[in-house]
């Protein structure tokens, strides 16, 4: 009853949250990924990128590259135009122009369990594994579907449209100047060297981890969440290769194989038993996201 | 939205007299009849309601009890409806849907529907020029279905290979009403005999159409008669296919719907995306 009343007390205040029914203009660009895909870090980038004047911290990253699940439809109504959105929404019909990064499910699984420990979603020792089978199930009380639906829902949807860029976090973590270009470029900004360097400098793992010991009591997204987990990662890739058990391991390629070698993310089984392809054929992303440098 | 819209918003929510839409709260044994708009479901979605209700002859008011639209009933309606549920919905992929049967029909003949429905709602009664409408039709999302790709994308990409997922053609549904009926009812969990079947389809299948219809009419209310499969070669102008065929000619190939103009297949386009 509580809650429904605060939800018509939300509606009526026009303090709901945007996620999927916000107005969305033509103009927008959306950054869009799974959550725990590296999505917070490239909004930093993208954000000292437009805005080189003043360096993005969390306390004006909402004004910049507001979050739509954060924030409310009416805060995001009046943002100026052209907007750039962050989201964690599976396939909109509505976003035009997107930026959609992806990250290795194997990695991806880690930081979300971590993140839900801090979130108080899960208990601080529930058990890995059965977590990685429920995140494969899509059943991890997000909303957003799993993994894969929500990867193939932008993949297969958007993957001839000039309009969608898709970004791997690994390649962003081996070459973030590189990659920030493809995004400058994208947005129609003409970026020197100087200016893709200084954004990446300024949003360092070790730059953000300072700025979300003294800020994140004041950001929406941290704001009244327990401390001892910190919210930006470890900004690595492999860390499941330790991690994670063989089962799990074994447990997530079985469903996800096709589309993560599509993707360029190595299978480690050797002897893998015939993996069914997926029903739509994404097309070869391989020579796109020109992966050599991971 | 003004101020006033707004509190009779909460008025209504409260009361759970919303709109159900994105409200609605879904059960793992709920079934979607997914569809993208003018995909036929006038005519398919009674025949499916006629195995959800086997023991009596169907009226309009049973379709709307026993099959709802998720965005043309309340919240508490769809709260108060006995599970298992079977839902009709229009939108793309959408992830708290468990177990669904998307209908999908050839994008030619469903321009051709969409343009009649289109026309025959301006004031004017002056329809619109065709090769336009299918400019935008190809090119515009619609905020919540999407195009028609996109649609159709959504859904085979995401499920397309999961067992409670179960995709129907219209023509197939047209052409062999009996066994595409077979799978719902498989998909459904319902055991049903082939008589049965032929007994849930009989009103559509046999005869001719208008009389079945008119037949159905006076006995059990207004009733569709479906439209034949490949109206759009006799309705849609060559550049008009054309232009849907580049749009959409992978994934319409991938559906069983073969392509009319040459240019579409020498180009390669088939074999580009997929």
């Amino acid at each position: 009853m509580i809650s429904e009343l605060k939800y018509v007390l939300d509606q009526v205040t026009g303090r709901s949250l945007g996620e999927r029914y916000f107005t969305a203009f033509p103009d927008d660009t959306f950054l869009v990924s799974y959550p725990r895909s590296g999505n917070t870090w490239t909004r930093f980038l993208i954000g000292n990128l437009v805005q080189p004047n003043e360096s993005i911290t969390f306390l004006n990253i909402e004004k910049v590259i507001p979050d739509t699940s954060a924030l409310s439809m009416r805060y995001l109504e009046h943002v100026p135009r052209p907007r750039i959105l962050k989201s964690h929404e599976y396939f909109d019909p509505r976003y035009k122009k997107v930026i959609y990064i992806v990250r290795d499910p194997r990695d991806v699984v880690l930081s979300h369990y971590n993140w839900q420990r801090k979130y108080r979603v899960i208990e601080d020792q529930y058990p890995l594994e059965p977590y990685v089978s429920r995140f494969i199930a899509g059943n991890v009380d997000t909303g957003w579907g799993s993994w894969a639906e929500h990867v193939l829902s932008w993949l297969a949807t958007r993957h001839n449209s000039a309009d969608f860029l898709l970004l791997r976090y690994e390649a962003m973590l081996a070459e973030p100047l590189r990659e920030l270009e493809k995004v400058a470029n994208l947005l129609g900004i003409s970026a020197t060297s100087e200016a893709l360097a200084t954004a990446v400098a300024r949003s360092s793992a070790d730059n953000m981890r300072k700025m979300e010991k003294t800020q994140d009591g004041e950001w929406v997204t941290t704001k009244g969440r327990r401390k001892d987990i910190p919210f930006v990662g470890k900004a690595k890739h492999g860390g499941w290769q330790s991690l994670l058990s063989e089962r799990s391991v074994e447990e997530m390629e079985s469903a996800w194989g096709p589309l993560m070698k599509t993707l360029g993310y190595e299978l480690t089984r050797v002897s893998s038993p015939a993996l069914q392809a997926p029903f739509i054929d994404l097309g070869n992303w391989r020579p796109r996201l020109n992966h050599s440098n991971l | 939205m003004s101020l006033v819209h707004r509190l009779a918003f909460g008025v209504k929510h409260m009361l759970e007299l919303d709109i159900a839409a994105h409200n609605l709260v879904t059960y793992p044994d709920d079934t979607f009849i997914v569809s993208y708009p003018q995909s036929g479901t006038d005519w398919s979605t009674p025949l499916i309601a006629n195995l959800l209700q086997p023991e009596r002859s169907l009226k309009p008011r049973d379709l709307e009890r026993l099959i709802p639209a998720v965005n043309g009933h309340t919240r508490g309606f769809f709260k108060a409806m006995p599970r298992p549920r079977v839902i009709a919905d229009q939108g793309t992929f959408n992830p708290q849907y468990t177990n669904v049967i998307y209908i999908v029909r050839d994008p030619r003949d469903v321009v051709v529907s969409t343009y009649n429905v289109a026309c025959g709602s301006t004031r004017t009664g002056r329809p619109f020029p065709i090769l336009d409408f299918v400019n935008g039709f190809v090119r515009e999302s619609r905020s919540t279905v999407g195009t028609w790709g996109d649609n159709v994308t959504s859904w085979l990409a995401t499920r397309g290979n999961t067992p409670r997922f179960l995709l129907l053609r219209y023509e197939d549904l047209f052409f062999e009403t009996v066994r595409e009926l077979g799978k719902v009812a498989r998909f459904l969990g319902i055991h049903v005999s082939s008589h049965r079947l032929a007994d849930a389809v009989n009103w559509s299948s046999s005869g001719d159409p208008k009389t079945a219809q008119e037949k159905h009419k006076r006995k059990n209310g207004p009733r569709v008669s479906p439209a034949a499969p490949g109206l759009w070669r006799s309705k849609l102008p060559e550049a008009a296919v054309t232009e849907i065929e580049l749009a959409w000619a992978p994934l319409m190939a991938k559906l069983g719907y073969n392509l009319s103009i040459p240019q579409v297949v020498e180009s390669g386009a088939v074999d580009a995306a997929f």
